[in-house]
């Protein structure tokens, strides 16, 4: 393509007349032609029946690679979305609510005491600190799965659905999820 | 010419030059390794296949209402009874013990219906309809127990509002 | 044509563009392809803006090497000679950089849905999204997420097309219209459908769903949910039973937890976490 081009200017510069456009013209028609006549087609065509088709294509499939989700995903809208975290929130609540309680039941086999009674007691031995952070650890999934919940109720009846006010809630349903934690955790 | 000729000569340069086309486009762009989460998917997504040709309609699932809208209905009750239940021991220090016990059974409701949805989501029928039953039926062993042990619990302890409340104030 | 000029723009960078033309001076009946920015082209240059580079980090897997395994490559262009939108910039990059580059596009215009793709973690529709002009940060484009792969941009739309032929997407009705001409509707009716008939099945909504990417088998996805409820609604179907029974199970419908990624992701503004809402309502009681 290159020395094409050049050939042609050097030979329109070379004829230096109106005229020699015109030839170069025809010139490069020629070499257009003969270069699509010439040349052999690297890849041979054959005619497949409606089967082979549809295996080649079953083929295909298979090798076909998932496109990359949760890694891509805009990270405000996956990690930091509202549904997951009420389930995380819900599933640690009622997993432990499960774990407790079956180990409530075989407490008396064990010899555990997991009566309120001991618990309190237990709990209050900690130091404060510990204490704290663990009443956080408590109340904040709390109060985040307690609003989101009350959020999402609010959505199953198509209120607060417009695109902005999910993503201000949203922020808003984290803020306050905080705030209400460290309030039930240090001045209650 | 354009659009005849253009392949042929886009190969004929191409072919020509290969030395020199790939090195400017080692130079120009850099390929990086790409990772897919896929290695670590716990069930990673299976290779593609398509049921019947691409213009049959994907199949419609028998209509069962207790498993769709029914369902989908009462969780929402569960949960929004669950809202006052929550908020009333704030408001009034403690709960009587029927209150108390309401609150236990809704939790231990909410808790079961949330657990199915989680199985229902992760653990696909089509897929591994085994894994799914077993986890079914275990989540419904698992709740017949919780359920036993919070009985237990509320008859024979202080009920649960107050053992939080007592923990809390410990 | 194009291997030219893409080698010549790759060696000699696109300052020197300009004179490389004027020396070669093509006629322009076999010039390869239009040049969108010729004339605004030369008016950069000659006030001597600086070049405006831009890297765009792009999937690329290509089905002709599948034990490949699919990678990310990078493009830079100058966004002084690019369009706005990232569709251009696509256009440009399989233009002049790099022919192989695959990806769906028609009407340049959001009126198609065929260049959905994931512009850096959002899906959104390559015309219709901006290249934010004074950020120099990279844009990553991805095929639209948890799809299988055709090649590089280009994501296999089957099992959603066979879920959209599913719902039935076409007016059901048994009795003939009154007038014997034509369907009527009154105003209020017709207002239902405004926001639900003008979804153009792009899958950005579905694909951003992760109940879509871990349960497409079965579950609609909000895209068909939407279309299923822009046939709920409309007064003159007739088979709004049949249609509510054909989502009355746990898969289909109920895999919807209001993530409402859809609404936030939709590239036409419309809402499908809310059509979703309406019909879920509407099934409750």
């Amino acid at each position: 393509m290159i020395s094409q081009r050049a050939g042609t200017t050097a030979l329109r510069r070379v004829a230096g007349t109106p005229n020699a456009f015109f030839t170069a013209n025809v010139a490069r028609l020629g070499l257009a032609q003969s270069l699509s006549t010439t040349q052999t087609r690297p890849v041979a065509t054959q005619k497949i029946t409606a089967e082979d088709q549809h295996s080649i294509l079953a083929k295909q499939r298979l090798n076909r690679p998932v496109s990359p989700h949760l890694a891509i995903y805009d990270k405000q809208q996956t990690w930091f979305g509202g549904s997951i975290w009420m389930r995380i929130t819900g599933s640690a609540f009622s997993g432990s609510l499960y774990l407790f309680a079956t180990a409530y039941l075989a407490a008396p086999l064990f010899g555990w005491h997991l009566e309120s009674a001991s618990l309190a007691a237990s709990f209050g031995a900690l130091p404060p600190a510990v204490k704290g952070g663990l009443k956080f650890l408590a109340a904040w999934p709390f109060t985040f799965h307690f609003l989101n919940g009350i959020r999402h109720l609010l959505f199953d009846m198509a209120i607060g659905l417009r695109r902005q006010t999910i993503v201000k809630t949203g922020w808003y349903i984290w803020g306050a999820s905080f705030v209400g934690g460290l309030y039930l955790a240090f001045f209650l | 010419m354009a659009s005849i000729a253009r392949s042929s000569l886009l190969r004929q340069v191409a072919s020509a030059r290969p030395g020199f086309q790939q090195g400017v486009i080692a130079n120009a762009t850099r390929a990086t390794a790409f990772h897919t989460t896929a290695r670590r998917d716990l069930l990673p997504p299976l290779p593609q296949r398509v049921e019947g040709t691409v213009n049959d309609a994907a199949p419609i699932p028998e209509p069962s209402p207790s498993h769709g809208s029914y369902h989908w209905t009462f969780d929402r009750l569960v949960a929004g009874s669950l809202v006052p239940l929550t908020v009333a021991p704030f408001a009034a220090g403690s709960l009587n013990p029927t209150l108390d016990a309401i609150l236990c059974a809704t939790i231990l409701i909410h808790s079961h219906t949330g657990f199915q949805n989680i199985i229902i989501d992760y653990i696909p029928q089509y897929r591994t309809p085994r894994a799914r039953k077993f986890f079914m039926w275990g989540l419904n062993a698992a709740t017949a127990v919780v359920g036993l042990a919070l009985y237990e619990f509320e008859t024979t302890d202080v009920g649960i509002t107050e053992t939080i409340k007592r923990i809390w104030k410990a | 044509m194009a291997a030219l000029r893409s080698s010549a723009s790759l060696l000699l960078g696109a300052a020197s563009r300009p004179a490389l033309r004027a020396s070669a001076a093509v006629p322009a009946a076999v010039r390869g392809m239009a040049q969108v920015s010729d004339g605004q082209q030369q008016n950069m240059t000659a006030s001597g803006d600086k070049p405006k580079l831009k890297t765009f980090q792009i999937y690329r897997w290509n089905p002709d090497t599948p034990t490949e395994k699919p990678k990310m490559q990078s493009y830079t262009l100058d966004l002084n000679k690019t369009g706005p939108m990232v569709l251009d910039a696509l256009i440009r990059i399989k233009n002049e950089l790099d022919p192989t580059l695959t990806f769906r596009r028609s009407c340049r215009e959001g009126i198609c849905g065929s260049c959905a793709m994931n512009i850096n973690g959002t899906n959104t529709l390559a015309c219709l999204c901006r290249i934010p002009p004074e950020d120099t940060a990279e844009m990553k484009i991805y095929p639209l997420p948890h799809t299988y792969v055709v090649k590089d941009l280009v994501p296999d739309l089957t099992q959603f097309y066979k879920q959209y032929k599913s719902i039935k997407p076409y007016l059901q009705r048994d009795t003939p219209a009154p007038d014997g001409k034509e369907y009527r509707q009154s105003r209020a009716d017709r207002k239902k459908l405004d926001g639900l008939y003008e979804c153009i099945l792009c899958a950005c909504c579905s694909t951003s769903c992760p109940s879509y990417w871990w349960n497409s088998e079965e579950y609609l996805g909000p895209a068909i949910l939407l279309q299923s409820y822009r046939w709920l609604v409309d007064s003159r179907d007739e088979k709004t039973a049949q249609r509510k029974d054909a989502l009355n199970n746990s898969m289909s419908l109920y895999r919807c937890h209001t993530i409402l990624n859809c609404t936030r992701t939709c590239p036409k503004g419309l809402n499908p976490g809310l059509a979703i809402a309406q019909i879920k309502k509407e099934m409750a009681f």
